[in-house]
């Protein structure tokens, strides 16, 4: 009788890159639902056309390269959803195409792909619209959180994601929970922004801050696991670093591209941080 | 579920090392007659025959850690059984005895290590995953346990001792109510938690006293130990009965899971043969747990004096997915209990970058192999780490 070895562990967590991917793209079906009931068709095809431009260019790409394509680890959707939700709805159908199309050759092949790019990939389609196309990507309006019913659906909702604040946080509940994204992060920048934006003399601007867009930018964007540091202190201080820099943002920017900003300056921070908070193990001087 | 005593195999093979340290000397020969508790290995370390019969062989076989080491085989007489004596105590006597008994602790250690001043015992009674014998042990036998404890605070001159016990184990109110007497012995109850044993956490977590890097915990006045040897030193004592038995789980794909009391030397084969054989085809067998044990190429591997578990998967239980890039996810450096940062060793020891292995402490690693457990990507990083330690092994001979 022969038996396998194999070094240990003998046996393993259910967790795989495929379920943290098509997890988080599960958790913001809430807030896409939501958009598409309250901006109707046009939120149902930026949606569609976004996620479908970015898994065709990554099929493109990849099979050009003849490289194995890595569409089923749900990467390429999410980083369309993402887009698309960051869409204004008046926004022509080849813009977020271009962004998606943008988003997945250029920072996330060009860069390794999953696991190795150094910025967000959805932010630099982002911005990257936001800096061709400025008049097309201007939002109709800008939400402000004005009661309660607000957070519930928020009828001033300027981009997909803005639609309702409480479904995006429902959807980062899970995503936290399950440590799909990057807890230390999203918690450390939310509450510290929350708390400090008062104290600072910014207090009249937390309505525009509580809303679905800055929530998906926080939980979703900035503590996305391949664009942060791995370190335990390290994940602290770029939470720290995150809310100042929002707050500088939000002083000479407009709310949502202020925060897009501020994620992908961070972005630069993340290695540096990694490399100088590199833990000493137990017992050690 | 009680612990069940198995027959005694016909044949045994002994490997001479059973603890970390060197191989020892074997006394005996081919076809001396041996009989129970004999001494036939000795050297830094004392090792005895589990079963009277013939000695057939003494040469080298495989051991569970995967190596061969020199083993003695002895071939059973039936029906023979050695009278065993209740020894006689006086205080300066009980080291002696826990000292000849060969008592070792699960990951290698000998019991009885050090002559130093030790303030505080830790008694490991804490089971992960797919290993149960210290509960078993600690529901059969809880004042036998606390005797051995007793005698071991009076050998070493502990003060106070400790015995960890995960939270919601039915042993937490049998060892409680065993305990009321001593005041100086307290039951912890704790969330489970991995790896299991590992001396310098337990002596962190629970006797407050933190191990720096090189030195040991018994130099902080901490005795880290386990149920299982709490047992050996009472059979020690009480019966004169050296370390030849060892409770062992039976786990995994078998006919009836469970606990049983083997001899020192039984191969695997015979255990779960014992244990109802196998149920479906068998392709790995693993010693010592799911996550740290070490997979066997042969069921003829004997179970040893560090044997707690014996773990059948089939081809169902095994993960086969090819691994994926790493994702910066970081919870493998949440989840080292030793601080390292292990998908960092891991790419530098992937790409042979041993001096960069060396300066994030590749040698601090203990292998609990949770890194590689919660991994999402699926990445060997263990099998990686090992290869860089070894890197860096040979590129500190080369300098």
């Amino acid at each position: 009788m022969t038996y396998t070895i194999s070094p240990l562990p003998h046996v393993k967590s259910d967790e795989s890159v495929k379920r943290v991917m098509w997890g988080t793209v599960a958790a913001l079906i809430p807030i896409t639902i939501a958009a598409i009931y309250l901006f109707g068709l046009p939120a149902l095809t930026i949606i569609l056309v976004t996620v479908i431009a970015a898994v065709v260019t990554e099929i493109v790409i990849y099979k050009a390269a003849s490289q194995p394509i890595p569409i089923s680890d749900g990467n390429a959707v999410l980083i369309g959803l993402l887009l698309a939700l960051i869409m204004p709805p008046s926004v022509p159908i080849w813009v977020p195409i271009i962004g998606a199309a943008f988003a997945i050759a250029i920072p996330k092949y060009i860069f390794g792909g999953t696991g190795t790019l150094v910025f967000h990939p959805t932010l630099v389609g982002f911005a990257f619209l936001l800096a061709a196309w400025p008049t097309l990507m201007g939002t109709g309006s800008t939400p402000n959180l004005g009661g309660f019913s607000d957070l519930l659906i928020e009828t001033g909702a300027g981009r997909l994601v803005e639609a309702s604040p409480i479904l995006v946080l429902l959807g980062g509940a899970f995503v936290l929970y399950k440590r799909y994204v990057d807890r230390r992060v999203a918690l450390s920048a939310t509450i510290l922004l929350l708390l400090v934006m008062p104290i600072v003399g910014m207090g009249s601007q937390l309505p525009y801050v509580i809303t679905g867009g800055y929530f998906l930018g926080l939980i979703f964007l900035a503590a996305d696991p391949v664009t942060t540091p791995v370190t335990k202190k390290g994940r602290l201080i770029y939470g720290v670093m995150l809310a100042g820099l929002i707050l500088i943002q939000l002083h000479f920017n407009t709310y949502f591209a202020g925060m897009c900003f501020a994620v992908l300056m961070m972005n630069v921070f993340s290695p540096l941080i990694d490399r100088s908070t590199i833990p000493k193990p137990i017992g050690g001087k | 579920m009680k612990i069940v005593t198995i027959k005694t195999p016909d044949q045994v093979i002994i490997p001479l090392q059973q603890h970390d340290g060197a191989v020892c000397d074997s006394l005996v020969s081919v076809g001396d007659i041996v009989s129970v508790g004999q001494l036939i290995g000795d050297g830094e370390f004392r090792i005895h025959s589990s079963v009277s019969g013939e000695v057939t062989a003494v040469s080298e076989l495989p051991h569970p850690t995967g190596k061969d080491v020199l083993s003695v085989v002895i071939k059973t007489h039936d029906g023979e059984k050695r009278e065993i004596e209740p020894v006689e105590l006086s205080a300066g006597k009980i080291r002696r005895i826990i000292k000849e008994a060969g008592i070792v602790e699960p990951n290698g250690h000998p019991t009885l290590r050090t002559k130093g001043d030790i303030d505080t015992i830790v008694v490991n009674g804490t089971n992960t995953w797919d290993l149960s014998s210290y509960e078993a042990l600690m529901l059969d036998y809880p004042s036998e346990i606390v005797y051995g404890l007793k005698a071991l605070m009076e050998t070493v001159g502990a003060k106070k001792a400790f015995i960890i016990i995960e939270l919601g184990s039915e042993a937490l109110n049998t060892m409680r109510t065993e305990t009321i007497p001593d005041s100086n012995i307290k039951v912890i109850a704790t969330p489970g938690y991995y790896p299991p044993g590992t001396e310098n956490t337990l002596s962190k977590k629970f006797a407050k006293k933190k191990v720096p890097r090189g030195s040991t915990t018994e130099d902080r006045g901490v005795l880290v130990s386990s149920i299982a040897a709490m047992k050996a030193i009472y059979d020690a004592l009480r019966d004169g009965e050296p370390m030849i038995k060892k409770v062992v789980t039976v786990a995994g794909a078998v006919g009836s899971p469970r606990n049983v009391l083997v001899d020192i030397g039984a191969p695997i084969g015979h255990v779960i043969k014992e244990c109802g054989g196998c149920s479906g085809t068998p392709v790995k067998i693993i010693v010592n747990g799911a996550i740290p044990g070490a997979a066997q190429y042969s069921d003829e591997v004997p179970v040893i004096k560090t044997t707690t578990g014996i773990l059948v998967q089939t081809e169902r239980d095994i993960e086969r997915e090819p691994p994926a890039p790493c994702i910066n996810c970081a919870w493998c450096v949440d989840e080292c209990p030793v601080g390292l940062m292990p998908h960092l060793l891991y790419g530098y020891a992937d790409s042979a970058q041993f001096d960069k292995c060396a300066e994030l402490y590749i040698g601090d690693c203990v292998e609990c192999g949770m890194c590689a457990y919660v991994c999402p990507s699926k990445l060997p990083i263990v099998q990686i780490i090992r290869y860089g330690k070894h890197g860096v092994a040979e590129m500190e001979a080369s300098e």
